[in-house]
């Protein structure tokens, strides 16, 4: 059983003058404890692809599989409800909640869950420990760097104890060395919590690092390779 | 948690935040002080009507009630007084005289109401010995005195001391005449009443008319008005046929300037709600619509659609109790000080007294009315939220995500 399943979606956008299919009887299986990149050039499809995988968008026709759930059918808020409990989100302008601090965003997902405070408080430490980030639990994100920013995110998109993490050009704001550092992190939790990333990306850094790179060209599959980071990686 | 982040979010944009709470505040302490102003007018006004002439309650044959001849006293009416006067709640009790007639001076006449009245009990149940401006209440001369409106005295041209002539229909249909000398002149809120109502001893009268000791009107004072309704009941039951009336038979227009008073300040509180509801949604709007992008993460990493919904509810709630709050105070201040120290509107007597309205006004607020208020502003915030919250609920987080703002 796989992870994720994609099976023929197609997504066509009807809401403006000329209709625009993004998506086009796309199949796709992605695997528990992958760092899958998807790629391709701008309108190819691959922010459509990490919606309808995140549940953030219905596909027009075909089925969502996760965890051995199909979700293309389900309403709004139990989607709300899956996505709380199945599936974390980076997003590439960081989107912390602005009034909170590192900590208090973190624990706003367990929150959610329904976690009681000490749990949610001892467990947000210790993801923003797994991000480095110890020394600025307590500074909002104002007070905090780009890569800062991206980490406290990447922390509060583990704090649900997700299945995986669909990263959205996690890396496009940030310079080399914080985008190097954040990877870092993700390569981290991929190898030792086995956390599955799947990235939207068209940044070098994150395809250098990826372990499967699939390749979109106008809402279709157009490679779908394993990289010998993969092999590296299973060693 | 919710309420954390919704209190923090109520000052990320200070200014605007302040601006919709100091226009709840004004809406509110204008809203309180009218109201409190029209109240207290009211009040005031019903006040002095009763302690002026009227008492709590009255009692009169039904003949005098149908035609206001002397002739249709009350049988045995000083007795009946004297029984009222035992009754728990009652602090005391006048037996009136009550004659049409008329008032002559040397230049001039006017018909006047002769009200004969026992002056020691008078003074326990009407105020009009504290209206005397020149002279004393029927003390100083020993002869047929009489206190007199400084309105009449005016129009007939007399003074302190004056001999005036009062012409009426004896009991027996004959013409009296009986001189007086003023020993009292009052002015009341009403010159109206000044006007047309003359006091004079009831024993003077009943030599005058050389009559019994008859009573057209027995008035009433409670030791409180909470006993009104109660007391008229147990009179009513107990007197009958006679007519027992309480200031509210008696004086209607008083009652129809309560409910006309109520319906005002129902448009006046609904259009300072009305603004203050465009006022919060227009705010609450521009709040959503910067965060379009947080809401869209909030509901992308599971925030239910309920939980957005309440988060906008108590961000408005927070910001009009606020703004209430503050209001409420300032507003229970300002009733404070002025009920005290009261409005002064003397600039404005001649056309008040015609309506019979004191010059001091004292605003009042019964306490049940903050509990209104509180509510109205509570309720105006939440359907002030209702929209924007809306708005809200309904956005793609896909779509969301992707605004910049």
């Amino acid at each position: 059983m796989s992870l994720i399943e994609l099976k023929k979606v197609t997504k066509i956008y009807d809401d403006t003058a000329v209709e625009v299919k993004a998506l086009n009887d796309v199949d796709i299986k992605i695997e528990k404890e992958e760092f899958t990149a998807i790629v391709g050039p701008s309108g190819s499809g691959k922010t459509t692809m990490l919606n309808i995988i995140g549940g953030l968008d219905k596909p027009t026709s075909g089925n969502i599989v996760i965890n051995d759930t199909d979700i293309s059918t389900f309403k709004t808020d139990k989607m709300i409800d899956f996505r709380l409990h199945n599936i974390g989100f980076v997003f590439q302008a960081y989107n912390l909640i602005p009034v909170f601090t590192a900590k208090e965003n973190v624990e706003f997902i367990m929150l959610l869950q329904g976690i009681e405070k000490d749990e949610r408080e001892r467990n947000a430490i210790e993801l923003l420990n797994a991000v480095n980030l110890a020394d600025r639990i307590n500074s909002r994100p104002s007070e905090l760097s780009g890569g800062q920013q991206q980490r406290v995110a990447v922390a509060r998109a583990l704090a649900s104890k997700p299945s995986f993490v669909l990263a959205d050009e996690p890396t496009a704001n940030l310079d080399s060395v914080t985008a190097n550092n954040l990877l870092d992190i993700m390569e981290k939790l991929n190898k030792e919590n086995k956390m599955t990333f799947i990235f939207s990306t068209h940044d070098a850094r994150v395809i250098k690092r990826a372990h499967r790179v699939v390749t979109l060209r106008d809402g279709a599959i157009e490679s779908d390779k394993i990289t010998e980071n993969a092999t590296a990686n299973a060693t | 948690m919710l309420l954390n982040l919704a209190w923090k979010n109520i000052w990320r944009n200070k200014k605007r935040s302040l601006i919709i709470i100091t226009a709840i505040t004004l809406g509110l302490w204008a809203g309180l002080f009218s109201v409190a102003v029209m109240i207290g007018s009211w009040d005031t006004t019903v006040n002095s009507t009763i302690d002026r002439n009227l008492s709590h309650i009255q009692i009169h044959t039904k003949e005098f009630k149908d035609e206001s001849l002397t002739s249709h006293f009350i049988p045995g009416g000083n007795k009946l007084a004297e029984d009222i006067r035992n009754y728990e709640n009652v602090k005391d009790v006048t037996a009136r005289v009550l004659i049409e007639g008329m008032a002559s001076s040397p230049s001039s006449s006017r018909g006047v109401n002769i009200i004969g009245v026992d002056p020691s009990r008078e003074k326990n149940v009407t105020t009009i010995a504290d209206y005397i401006t020149e002279g004393e209440y029927f003390n100083g001369i020993k002869r047929n005195p009489i206190l007199v409106g400084e309105k009449l005295a005016d129009k007939l041209g007399l003074k302190l001391r004056s001999k005036m002539v009062l012409s009426f229909q004896s009991i027996d249909t004959t013409l009296t005449y009986a001189a007086f000398r003023i020993v009292g002149i009052y002015k009341t809120e009403s010159s109206i009443f000044d006007e047309s109502n003359v006091f004079v001893r009831k024993s003077d009268l009943y030599n005058s008319m050389n009559s019994d000791f008859i009573v057209n009107e027995i008035a009433i004072r409670l030791n409180s008005s909470e006993d009104l309704d109660s007391t008229q009941a147990i009179l009513k039951e107990n007197y009958s046929p006679l007519v027992v009336e309480s200031w509210k038979d008696l004086a209607p227009e008083l009652e129809m300037m309560y409910q006309y008073l109520i319906v005002e300040m129902q448009i006046f509180l609904a259009i300072i709600m009305a603004a203050l509801l465009f006022g919060i949604t227009n705010t609450m709007l521009m709040s959503v619509l910067d965060r379009v992008r947080e809401f869209g993460v909030l509901l992308a990493v599971g925030m239910k659609r309920g939980r957005v919904f309440s988060l906008i509810m108590i961000e408005t709630i927070i910001l009009s109790l606020v703004g209430g709050i503050i209001g409420m105070i300032f507003g229970t201040f300002t009733i404070w000080y002025f009920s005290d120290k009261g409005i002064d509107l003397s600039l404005f007597s001649e056309g008040l007294s015609s309506w019979g309205m004191p010059t001091i006004l004292y605003p009042i607020l019964p306490l049940y009315f903050y509990g209104v208020l509180t509510s109205m502003i509570v309720i105006t915030g939440i359907l002030a939220a209702i929209w924007p919250s809306i708005k809200t609920i309904k956005l793609r987080p896909a779509d969301a995500i992707r605004t910049y703002g």
